[in-house]
């Protein structure tokens, strides 16, 4: 398994794509938008820290989203997975090893992201405050992987890239990454605070600001890992039987 | 299923298949594979013995990639049996016993050569020495290329590489050279020789006449789904072909060559005569005793493309009726 997973890391971490959209494009947004409003605050926070998680979220989400459903959908259609089904490799090994990978490719998207809050805007937090919101983050995004298995499954190599960036653009805006969820119009808003990625970056947000964690937030983030999971695992099996 | 290999060669299978399982490296048991109207496959028997090299010949269509993607656990059977070397094909797969190379199929894109090589050499209980293996393939220098950036050819070799890194009993090629040219093609023929020298057993899918005859011990012509001959290139020959009296001749008309003894059909380009026999010494005989004037006289026995169109013709013929 360590061995696939290698590969899946070597692959991504040469993919331009991955690197620009889950690396570069957070880090130049946080700059932007730190640059234009940082000097706000919101609930005593300063909005560079809200920023900082948001943006770390919005990267993270990509890196996960990236590294599996386009990749499924790609490796499919290419042939590559059922050349797979020909060596001695079990596919639930090649499976575990895709969605390992792509959690761990969201790293360096919520790093990069706090060491240029750091850096940029001198944002400091305790070294377990750090660790904290990195793990929660982390494991925040982990529906979002479930989802990328989805539409990976679910869909073919030519509209799994554009499914999944515009289910993204709308997780980020509606889950208020690009703007506090507060100012979107209330019917907008409900459904924004439904969402995966609302709930993960509030994990932060709260964090941040030195509230306790929304018990809400951490089952509906559970809530949605196990529907998308199963969804995965149902359009999996679909394609497992067909001809 | 016309069985022409001779009586003592048809024996010795019979014998083997009585064995235990463990004697057969495949056996498959009225294989069928329908999809929606077209029944791909239709109750096909096939036994080889380890060891042998069978090649799988049959035109497109007739059924050959779908046998092979149930014999290797790609493709559930409707019914039959299969087994490889007395395990279900995905045990066998999985345990590194058999391997395989596919028509077609890409590779994991975004990975180089040299990676994707290692990787699947440790997934293999006992791997062939690394070396060995850029050796035979001929992927010596290309280990630091990707392998989205490979030529036709050159993934193909490195799916070669894949096919027989787990040195397993059982390779399965199906038509292995279809996207190769003709040096390519002599070349990948003379690495599967080297590996093969181990006794081990190959199942080749192919529709190149001459691929078959230079390589397989055994020929198992398939149309329709069905087995319509199973032997030796030497045995179907003598089967299904006939020989042709070839010369040059100044007469005019086939009229004169059509009542020689044993002459079933005459073909004419300008002098050049060419007459399928079903005897070739009564025709000759008969040549020399009658007044024909004839000169440059060449005797050719029957080609395996005869041998092929006959019997795909009778599977197609069969068929309509």
């Amino acid at each position: 398994m360590t061995g696939y997973l290698r590969l899946e890391l070597m692959r991504s971490l040469r993919d331009p794509r991955y690197l620009l959209l889950a690396v570069v494009a957070p880090v130049g947004f946080y700059l932007l938008f730190a640059a234009l409003f940082g000097q706000y605050t919101a609930n005593g926070v300063s909005t560079s820290v809200l920023l900082m998680v948001s943006m770390s979220v919005y990267g993270a989400m990509w890196a996960v989203l990236s590294a599996t459903g386009p990749r499924i959908a790609q490796d499919r259609s290419v042939g590559w997975l059922r050349q797979l089904k020909l060596l001695p490799v079990q596919p639930r090994a090649v499976l575990t090893a895709r969605l390992i990978a792509a959690l761990l490719l969201a790293g360096p998207a919520l790093a990069l992201v706090f060491a240029t809050a750091t850096i940029s805007h001198g944002v400091r937090l305790d070294a377990w405050h750090w660790l904290a919101l990195l793990g929660l983050l982390w494991v925040g995004v982990v529906p979002i992987g479930a989802l990328g298995l989805a539409i990976g499954y679910a869909t073919d190599a030519e509209s799994a890239f554009g499914l999944l960036y515009g289910l993204y653009m709308v997780l980020a805006a509606l889950g208020g990454l690009w703007m506090p969820i507060s100012i979107l119009p209330s019917g907008l808003q409900t459904i924004g605070k439904l969402l995966p990625s609302y709930r993960a970056a509030d994990l932060g947000w709260r964090l941040v600001a030195g509230r306790a964690i929304d018990v809400q937030s951490v089952l509906m983030l559970a809530a949605w890992a196990i529907i998308l999971g199963l969804l995965a695992l149902f359009f999996a099996k679909r394609r497992a039987t067909a001809r | 299923m016309i069985d022409v290999r001779r009586p003592a060669a048809a024996a010795a299978a019979g014998k083997h298949s009585a064995d235990s399982g463990e004697s057969a490296a495949v056996r498959i048991k009225d294989l069928t594979k329908q999809f929606g109207a077209l029944r791909a496959v239709d109750a096909l028997s096939l036994d080889i013995r380890r060891g042998e090299t069978v090649a799988l010949l049959g035109p497109n269509g007739a059924g050959k990639t779908t046998t092979i993607s149930m014999l290797l656990g790609l493709l559930a059977p409707d019914a039959g049996e299969i087994s490889v070397l007395g395990m279900a094909p995905t045990q066998a797969v999985q345990s590194g016993r058999i391997g395989a190379m596919l028509q077609e199929g890409s590779l994991m894109p975004g990975v180089r050569v040299g990676e994707l090589l290692d990787y699947v050499l440790g997934l293999c209980a006992s791997p062939m020495p690394r070396e060995r293996m850029l050796a035979m393939t001929g992927l010596q220098g290309l280990e630091r290329r990707r392998v989205d950036r490979l030529s036709g050819g050159q993934t193909q070799r490195v799916r070669f590489a894949l096919a027989i890194a787990s040195q397993s009993e059982v390779l399965v090629l199906d038509e292995p050279t279809a996207a190769m040219d003709v040096e390519a093609r002599h070349a990948f023929w003379a690495s599967m020789r080297d590996y093969t020298d181990a006794g081990r057993t190959v199942l080749f899918a192919t529709h190149y006449l001459e691929e078959a005859e230079a390589f397989a011990s055994r020929v198992v012509v398939i149309a329709h789904g069905r087995i319509v001959a199973d032997g030796t290139v030497a045995d179907l020959r003598r089967s299904f072909g006939m020989p042709t009296v070839q010369f040059r001749s100044p007469v005019d008309g086939s009229q004169a060559f059509d009542v020689l003894a044993g002459v079933f059909e005459v073909q004419r380009q300008g002098e050049q005569v060419t007459l399928k026999t079903t005897d070739t010494d009564s025709t000759i005989r008969d040549l020399t005793a009658s007044a024909i004037a004839w000169h440059g006289i060449e005797i050719h026995g029957p080609t395996l493309d005869d041998v092929f169109l006959t019997l795909v013709g009778e599977a197609q013929t069969g068929e309509d009726q």
